[in-house]
C-alpha cells in the first residue's frame, strides 16, 4: 500500500540575515539598468538590437586586428592602412548615438509609465540615488562600447608589433589617457541629453526620435543657420550642432586640430569651446532630470 | 501586545496648494493590524505618503517605528513594505524576477532575495505562475504580486493601500485571508480601505479619517461593541419607554424596537426591570449589532 502524501505548511520564515540598506538598493538599481539595456531577463526580441549594436561596435576592431595580423605575416614591410584609436572613435560614435537613443528611454520611461517608481519610493533609495544609479548604468554601457574595441586594438596591435608585447604596450601607453579622455567626452555629450529627453518624453519611441532630432537634425540646422549670412552672429549657430562637439574635442585630445571639416571647427571655435558646451549641456540636463525626479518620487 | 506606538503623528498637516488634505492630525497607534478608513479623498493616501517620506508635511511631524518619517526617511524605508493602490508592476518581466528585484531594492543580498522570493510567491499562491511575464496576469494575480513585493524583505510594518481594489469576491476573500495571516508572521499591518467590511475582517484597531481629520481612533472592539441593548417589545411600548426613562436610560424608539443605553447602569438589567414593572413582554433581547459603518456614519454626521 502506498503511503498517503502529506502537505506541509512551511509558513513564513523571518529574514535574520544581512540587510545592505541603501548600498544594496543602489547596486540593485545599477545592475537592473545594465540588464535592461541589454534585454537580460527580458524577452528575446528585447535582446536583438542592443547585442547587434555591440557586434557592430566591436567587429571593426576585430577586423582591423585580423588584417594587421595578415599584413604582419605576409607583408611585414607594408604600412598598415588601418585606423588609429582616434579614427575608431569616429566609427563607434554613430553606434553610441544609436545605442543611447535606445538605452536612455529604456532606463527611465517604463518605470514611470508602469508606476514602478512607487516601489522605489518605498525602498531605502532617494530620488537622487535612483537617477544616479540609472546614469551610472548608462555611462558604464557607453564606456564599454567605447573602450572594449579600443582595448582590443591596443592589445592586438601590441601583440603584432615587431617589438616584444610588453615593450609595445609601454610604447603606446601615452594613448591610454587620450582614449579614456575621449570616451569620457562622448559619454558626457550623449548620456545626459539622452536621459533629459527620456525624462520629458512619455514614450520610448518618441524619446528615441527626439534624441536623434536634437543630435543629427540639430547639426543640419546649425549648418543651415551658419550659411544664413544675413543673420547677425550667424557664426554662433555652429554651436547648436551638439552631435559634432565630442568629435571636435576628441580630435583635439588626439592632436588632430584642423584635420576635420566640422561646422563648429570651420567657424573658428576652438575645441575648448566645444568642451564648455558639452559640460554646460550635461550640467543643465542633469539638473533638470534630478529636479523632475525629486518632484515625482 | 507591545503598546509602544509604531505610528504616531503630532499636529500633522498637509496641503496640495490651497487644498488642505490633512488638518492637524494626532494619533498614536500600537503594533498590530491597523485599519486606516475613510471615504475617497479623506486623506488616507496622503497620510501613507507622508509616513513613507514621499511627501513632506506642511505642519507637524510623523514617526514610523520610532523614526521621524521625514528626517529618517531611509531608516523608515529599510523597515517597511508598501503595496500601492495603483499599477506598480513592470509588465515585461516575470513575477519571480520582479520579486527578486524588489528584495534586492530593499537591501537583501542576492541569494537571500532569491530564496525569499520563492517562499513569498508560494505564500501568496503564485508558485505555479511565477515564471510568466506580469503583463499576462489577471487583476487578482497582480494584487498578489504587489503584496509579495511588499513583504518579500520581511518588513516590520507593511502599508497596504486598498489591497482588495478591483478583485472579484473570491479574490477578495483570498486577499483578506492573506492579510489576516500577516500578523501571525510578526509583520505589523496598516490597511487603508474605504471598504469598512474589509477592515472589520482583518484589523484589530482603527484610525478613521474624514475630510483630513481624525474621526475616531482605537481598538475595533471598543468602537463597534457599543454598550447598547436592542429589545423588541410585545405590548405597550410607551409604558416600557416611560419606565426606562424614569430609571435614567437613554432610549431610541423604532416601532416596537427600542435601543437602550445607560452610562450609570447595566442596560440589560434596566430593560428587565422596565418590562417587569410595566407588565409587558418581548420577542428578542440582545446587544445592538454595531458595524464599523454605523460608527463611521455616526461620527461623520456629528
Amino acid at each position: 500500500m502506498t503511503e498517503r502524501g502529506v502537505v506541509f505548511d512551511l509558513g513564513y520564515t523571518p529574514h535574520d540575515g544581512e540587510r545592505r540598506g541603501r548600498r544594496g538598493a543602489l547596486s540593485t538599481t545599477y545592475r537592473d539598468g545594465l540588464n535592461r539595456v541589454f534585454g537580460i531577463h527580458r524577452r528575446a526580441r528585447k535582446k536583438i538590437l542592443p547585442w547587434l549594436l555591440v557586434v557592430i561596435a566591436v567587429l571593426p576592431a576585430v577586423v582591423f586586428v585580423g588584417f594587421a595580423f595578415l599584413l604582419s605575416t605576409f607583408a611585414p614591410e607594408a604600412e598598415s592602412p588601418f585606423g588609429s584609436h582616434a579614427d575608431y572613435f569616429g566609427i563607434t560614435a554613430g553606434v553610441i548615438l544609436l545605442f543611447v537613443s535606445l538605452a536612455a528611454p529604456e532606463l527611465l520611461i517604463p518605470d514611470r509609465r508602469e508606476g514602478v517608481l512607487s516601489i522605489y519610493s518605498s525602498r531605502p533609495l532617494t530620488p537622487d540615488d535612483y537617477v544616479g544609479a540609472r546614469t551610472a548604468s548608462l555611462l558604464t554601457v557607453i564606456a564599454g562600447f567605447m573602450l572594449i574595441p579600443q582595448a582590443l586594438m591596443y592589445v592586438g596591435f601590441a601583440a603584432l608589433s615587431s617589438d616584444s608585447f610588453f615593450t609595445a604596450l609601454g610604447t603606446n601607453a601615452d594613448e591610454i589617457p587620450k582614449i579614456l579622455g575621449a570616451a569620457a567626452v562622448y559619454a558626457l555629450a550623449f548620456a545626459p541629453m539622452g536621459l533629459l529627453i527620456s525624462t520629458i518624453a512619455s514614450r520610448k519611441a518618441a524619446a528615441t526620435g527626439i534624441f536623434f532630432g536634437v543630435m543629427l537634425i540639430g547639426t543640419a540646422l546649425a549648418a543651415a543657420l551658419v550659411e544664413a549670412t544675413g543673420v547677425p552672429g550667424h557664426r554662433y549657430a555652429a554651436l547648436l550642432g551638439l552631435g559634432e562637439h565630442p568629435t571636435h574635442v576628441s580630435d583635439w585630445i588626439f592632436g588632430r586640430v584642423g584635420s576635420s571639416d566640422l561646422i563648429v571647427a570651420n567657424n573658428g571655435f576652438d575645441p575648448w569651446v566645444s568642451l564648455v558646451v558639452i559640460l554646460l549641456v550635461a550640467g543643465v540636463s542633469s539638473a533638470v532630470v534630478v529636479s523632475r525626479y525629486r518632484r515625482i518620487m | 501586545m507591545d503598546n509602544t506606538p509604531i505610528l504616531s503623528a503630532r499636529d500633522l498637516g498637509f496641503a496640495y496648494g490651497s487644498i488642505v488634505a490633512l488638518h492637524s492630525v494626532d494619533f498614536d497607534l500600537p503594533s498590530g493590524r491597523i485599519g486606516l478608513v475613510g471615504a475617497n479623498g479623506a486623506g488616507k493616501t496622503t497620510l501613507i505618503k507622508i509616513l513613507l517620506g514621499i511627501l513632506r508635511p506642511t505642519t507637524g511631524s510623523a514617526a514610523v517605528l520610532g523614526f521621524d518619517a521625514t528626517k529618517d526617511m531611509l531608516d523608515v524605508r529599510s523597515r517597511i513594505g508598501y503595496m500601492p493602490e495603483g499599477d506598480c508592476l513592470p509588465l515585461d518581466v516575470t513575477a519571480s524576477e520582479f520579486i527578486v528585484y524588489s528584495a534586492g531594492l530593499a537591501g537583501l543580498p542576492r541569494n537571500a532575495a532569491r530564496q525569499r522570493s520563492s517562499d513569498v510567491l508560494t505564500l501568496v499562491g503564485l508558485e505555479e505562475e511565477r515564471f510568466r511575464p506580469l503583463g499576462g496576469y489577471s487583476t487578482g494575480m497582480k494584487q498578489r504580486t504587489k503584496l509579495a513585493q511588499a513583504i518579500v524583505h520581511d518588513p516590520e510594518l507593511v502599508f497596504l493601500d486598498e489591497p482588495t481594489a478591483g478583485l472579484d469576491p473570491e479574490g477578495r476573500e483570498e486577499m483578506l485571508d492573506l492579510i489576516s495571516r500577516l500578523g501571525g508572521f510578526g509583520i505589523n499591518v496598516l490597511v487603508s480601505s474605504h471598504v469598512l467590511g474589509d477592515i472589520e475582517r482583518t484589523c484589530d484597531r482603527v484610525l478613521m479619517l474624514d475630510g483630513g481629520r481624525v474621526l475616531r481612533s482605537g481598538p475595533l472592539s471598543h468602537l463597534v461593541d457599543a454598550d447598547v441593548v436592542s429589545v423588541d417589545v410585545i405590548g405597550d411600548v410607551s409604558a416600557v419607554v416611560a419606565q426606562l426613562t424614569a430609571a435614567g436610560a437613554l432610549v431610541e424608539t423604532s416601532g416596537s424596537r427600542l435601543l437602550v443605553s445607560s452610562s450609570d447602569d447595566d442596560p440589560f438589567r434596566l430593560v428587565r426591570d422596565a418590562l417587569a414593572a410595566s407588565g409587558n413582554g418581548m420577542r428578542s433581547l440582545g446587544p445592538k449589532a454595531t458595524t464599523l459603518e454605523d460608527v463611521f456614519l455616526e461620527g461623520s454626521d456629528a
